[in-house]
């Protein structure tokens, strides 16, 4: 009976600890172990903005007091543990430091840097390579706020614009539609055919960055064909129907390139601005030594 | 209603071969299998997969025949319709479909075999951003390449390749190093400014801090607050993170915290290194007798609250080499070796304003100012001369003489000698013009006498001129000389009265003399005449204070520098370090007051 009993309770136990576990894997990395990390970042603020406030630095508060070499080392181990989240990410392993911690923490501790950082400053800015370090700073800082907010807002409206379709299937709906307007367009005269054959000849995908992020696509060769196209004939009229159909299909896609542009530009910033940052630091520490 | 089906297909050598047929039926089937009108042997395919009805006139309706769907203009679906105006292109397995209306009517379904697409996931790849930005990786390399060339090894290699040279004040000497201008944390102050652009002229050496002997290179006339040992001495123990600091620095060469660059730091921006508050002098002067038992110096540290009584310098002696400073507390009597009753020149109603009433220079009672003039550093007063300030008054005419009047030569007791000489052996007598007459012998014919009694008249001259009541005593104290003869003693006035502090007469101006100076009620050249603290603390109180009409806030360094005191008022060297304010400018209702008629 002891061991049944005993097995009943470690079983609910072990229920307990599977739904415990089942939930938080629904949890936001924002929201992570009842908000642990913002409660330690919120802390390591208060206690860097409490202590430059109460310790008296002399002859004035910067980067070169005892106060201010802890609040640098902070900030420096910090930043480089921060950018560590790459490392991490890509090993996938178990253990107590699961990745949506790490993220948790990414987040919190990396905006909780900007009172540190700022506070080793001492307010004091200028144009030089220290400061130039802390602006990088902020900046890796804003893109990252960027990025956890377009993650929290844009997948909805990239589902929104799907409409059911995966990404293949879109391209393979504008291929189906190339295909009908490659015949549709045998009876059409020379300079309607043109402007089919640059509609089709023109790569889905074409445009640049500034392109996607803003969806507007000033040399669209569907958008000049459909311009182009008359309705003098039964062929011409086909044929534009059929690049109505084909500039639609391009919206969508467009549509979500647009969404997958602004999901994904800050980490072209975010990154490379970090590997700056941490360039910029190393100059930082090594020249306020070397003049010191 | 007709369906013209036309199958495309190729040769194993890659020749097309078209087949067409025509179906004349309102609808079809197609499958895999061989009884349907359109049969695709693709195991893809279902048996029996979509119907195809003509719906209305211009509409077909293709349903699925079974579970799967079919994907219709690239949609999976499992019913559609296609508009037979625009067309449209059923997949189903491999084939691909496409309807459309033909120029007779009929309905053309044209069908072809598609080859697995083979770079599709590639073409996915195009809805990355990567695939029209640089990658990560290269902007990383380029951003943290140039900044770690720019910003670190141009200026470290330059500054190890550089011809080291010695650091030249005046700051025409450019600097050797390149782009460390952007390492400055901030501008240089304004007395360093003209080093700007000069960094190793400070920085010597690599890891190196900033040593004193390279301050002191330039600034050879600073003098020490006190020997480093005593400075160590009386300052206070430092904060458990201070010193943990500064070990670590002085552990890594670093000039201690009495070096020159722990007060005076740099990068500060343009301004003028400004004194030390009262908080920087009272963290040692505020209990400094428990850190140094055996100073002279007493505790310090508002000039309201705890100052110390002034202690001027002055003459406690006759004739004394030097002057001592005066004990606190004690009412001092200076021995200066002059009688000077101030309130007698003072009153503007005696004797002595009657007397300068009546003579052209003064016309009017005496002033302090007929006397005490301004050193042009405004901290002092010229020494006053007899000729000019006393013998308007104190004549020391002797006679008549042929170019004027003779006056007895002031300053020196031998020239008093000789000019009392002169007067007592006079003009001999005339030789010729009286006649003797008998009972007259000796008294009026001296041409063929000479005097050769003792010298007594000059002496007796000399002696009554040095003696109580004689002309010198007026102002002099008599007094004997080492072989006992008469003479006067020296006058002693020490060139400073206050030789710790700083005062400026020119801020003060405003004020009587009088209001600080108690002239017009001594009645004795033994008073000093130096104001004490509290008539200072009647408008100076310490730093902390309000500042009111009548109070002016005053720190430490008002009247004090750090180093050297005597560094404030040399007259070469550096500037003091109290300067008056320049005059204010009019303000523009003061202006506009002055243009109108």
């Amino acid at each position: 009976m002891a061991t049944r009993s005993g097995g009943k309770a470690a079983g609910a136990g072990r229920f307990t600890q599977d739904e415990k576990r089942r939930d938080s894997d629904h949890v936001s990395f924002l929201k992570h172990g009842g908000y642990r990390w913002l409660w330690i970042a919120l802390a390591l603020s208060g206690a860097a903005i409490a202590g430059y406030a109460l310790i008296d630095q002399q002859p004035r508060p910067n980067g070169g007091t005892w106060y201010g070499y802890i609040l640098g080392t902070i900030g420096l181990g910090l930043i480089l543990w921060l950018s560590l989240l790459g490392v991490r990410k890509r090993r996938i392993n178990p253990g107590v430091w699961s990745l949506k911690a790490w993220t948790s923490a990414h987040v919190y501790l990396g905006l909780s840097l900007v009172v540190v950082g700022t506070l080793h400053t001492g307010f004091q800015i200028g144009w030089n390579v220290h400061t130039l370090a802390y602006v990088l700073m902020l900046l890796v800082i804003a893109t990252g706020v960027y990025g956890v907010a377009v993650y929290a807002t844009l997948p909805a409206s990239l589902s929104a614009n799907r409409k059911e379709m995966t990404r293949a299937q879109m391209l393979e709906a504008l291929t189906a539609t190339d295909r009908q307007l490659e015949i549709a367009a045998q009876p059409l005269a020379r300079a309607e055919a043109d402007l089919v054959i640059a509609a089709l000849g023109q790569d889905v995908f074409y445009g640049g960055a500034l392109a996607r992020l803003t969806a507007s696509y000033p040399g669209c060769a569907t958008t000049r064909a459909l311009a182009g196209m008359g309705a003098e004939s039964e062929a011409e009229t086909r044929v534009a129907a059929l690049l109505e159909k084909r500039r639609d299909q391009l919206a969508q896609v467009r549509g979500a390139l647009r969404i997958r542009a602004l999901l994904e530009v800050w980490l072209f910033v975010h990154i490379p601005l970090t590997i700056a940052l941490i360039a910029a630091l190393t100059a930082h520490v090594i020249s306020v030594f070397y003049y010191w | 209603m007709a369906f013209l089906i036309r199958t495309i297909d190729f040769t194993a050598a890659g020749r097309e071969l078209v087949r067409d047929r025509l179906l004349d039926q309102p609808g079809l089937t197609i499958g895999r299998a061989a009884d349907n009108d359109i049969h695709l042997p693709d195991l893809a395919v279902e048996q029996h997969h979509i119907r195809i009805d003509l719906q209305g006139d211009d509409n077909l309706a293709v349903r699925a025949l079974g579970t799967l769907g079919f994907t219709l203009d690239g949609r999976m679906v499992s019913d559609g319709t296609i508009s037979l105006s625009t067309g449209g292109e059923i997949a189903l397995g491999a084939a691909r479909l496409a309807v459309a209306r033909e120029a007779d009517g009929s309905t053309s379904i044209t069908i072809r075999q598609v080859t697995a697409e083979e770079g599709k996931g590639d073409a996915l790849r195009g809805f990355a951003l990567a695939s029209v930005l640089p990658s990560k990786r290269a902007m990383s390399w380029a951003f943290a390449g140039a900044i770690l060339l720019l910003l670190l090894m141009v200026p470290v290699a330059s500054h190890l390749l550089r011809a080291p040279a010695k650091p030249d004040p005046t700051g025409k000497t450019p600097g050797t190093v390149l782009l460390d201008s952007a390492w400055t944390s901030g501008d240089l102050s304004l007395k360093h400014h003209s080093l700007q652009d000069n960094c190793e002229s400070c920085h010597v050496a690599a890891f190196e801090s900033v040593q004193d002997e390279t301050c002191v290179s330039c600034h050879k006339q600073t003098g020490d607050h006190a020997s480093m040992p005593r400075l160590a001495k009386g300052a206070p123990a430092l904060s458990p993170g201070d010193a943990l600091q500064w070990r670590i620095g002085e552990g890594l060469g670093k000039e201690g915290p009495l070096g020159c660059v722990s007060c005076h730091s740099e990068h500060e921006g343009p301004v003028r290194q400004p004194a030390g508050g009262e908080a920087f002098c009272s963290d040692c002067h505020k209990t400094l007798d428990k850190r140094l038992t055996d100073t002279q110096l007493s505790n310090a540290h508002d000039f309201g609250k705890a100052h110390p009584q002034l202690r001027p310098v002055y003459f406690a002696s006759f004739g004394a080499a030097k002057p001592v400073r005066a004990v606190a507390g004690s009412v001092p009597v200076e021995r200066s070796g002059l009688k000077f009753p101030h309130d007698v020149h003072m009153n503007a109603r005696g004797g002595a304003a009657r007397m300068a009433v009546s003579l052209g220079q003064y016309g009017k009672p005496l002033e302090c100012k007929d006397c005490h003039s301004l050193t042009p550093d405004k901290a002092s007063f010229k020494e006053v001369k007899m000729e000019d300030a006393c013998e308007g008054c104190h004549s020391l005419v002797s006679g008549r003489g042929i170019s004027g009047f003779t006056k007895l030569r002031h300053g020196d007791v031998k020239d008093l000698a000789e000019d009392l000489a002169r007067i007592s052996s006079g003009p001999r007598a005339p030789v010729s013009p009286v006649r003797q007459r008998p009972g007259q012998i000796g008294s009026a014919a001296p041409a063929y006498r000479a005097d050769f009694g003792r010298p007594v008249r000059g002496y007796i001259g000399l002696s009554n001129a040095l003696s109580a009541g004689g002309v010198c005593t007026e102002c002099h104290l008599p007094t004997r000389g080492p072989t006992g003869q008469a003479d006067l003693m020296p006058v002693n006035l020490p060139d400073r009265f206050l030789t710790s502090g700083y005062f400026n007469h020119e801020p003060h101006k405003q004020e009587k003399c009088t209001t600080c100076h108690a002239a017009d009620t001594s009645k004795t050249a033994s008073d000093l005449l130096i104001p004490d603290l509290k008539s200072c603390r009647e408008c100076h109180l310490g730093a902390s204070a309000a500042k009111t009409k009548t109070i002016v806030p005053s720190d430490c360094a008002m009247c004090h520098a750090y180093h050297l005191p005597s560094g404030q008022w040399s007259p070469k060297g550096p500037s003091p370090h109290y300067k008056p304010p320049p005059p204010a400018k009019p303000a523009v209702a003061g202006i506009a007051a002055k243009t109108k008629p």
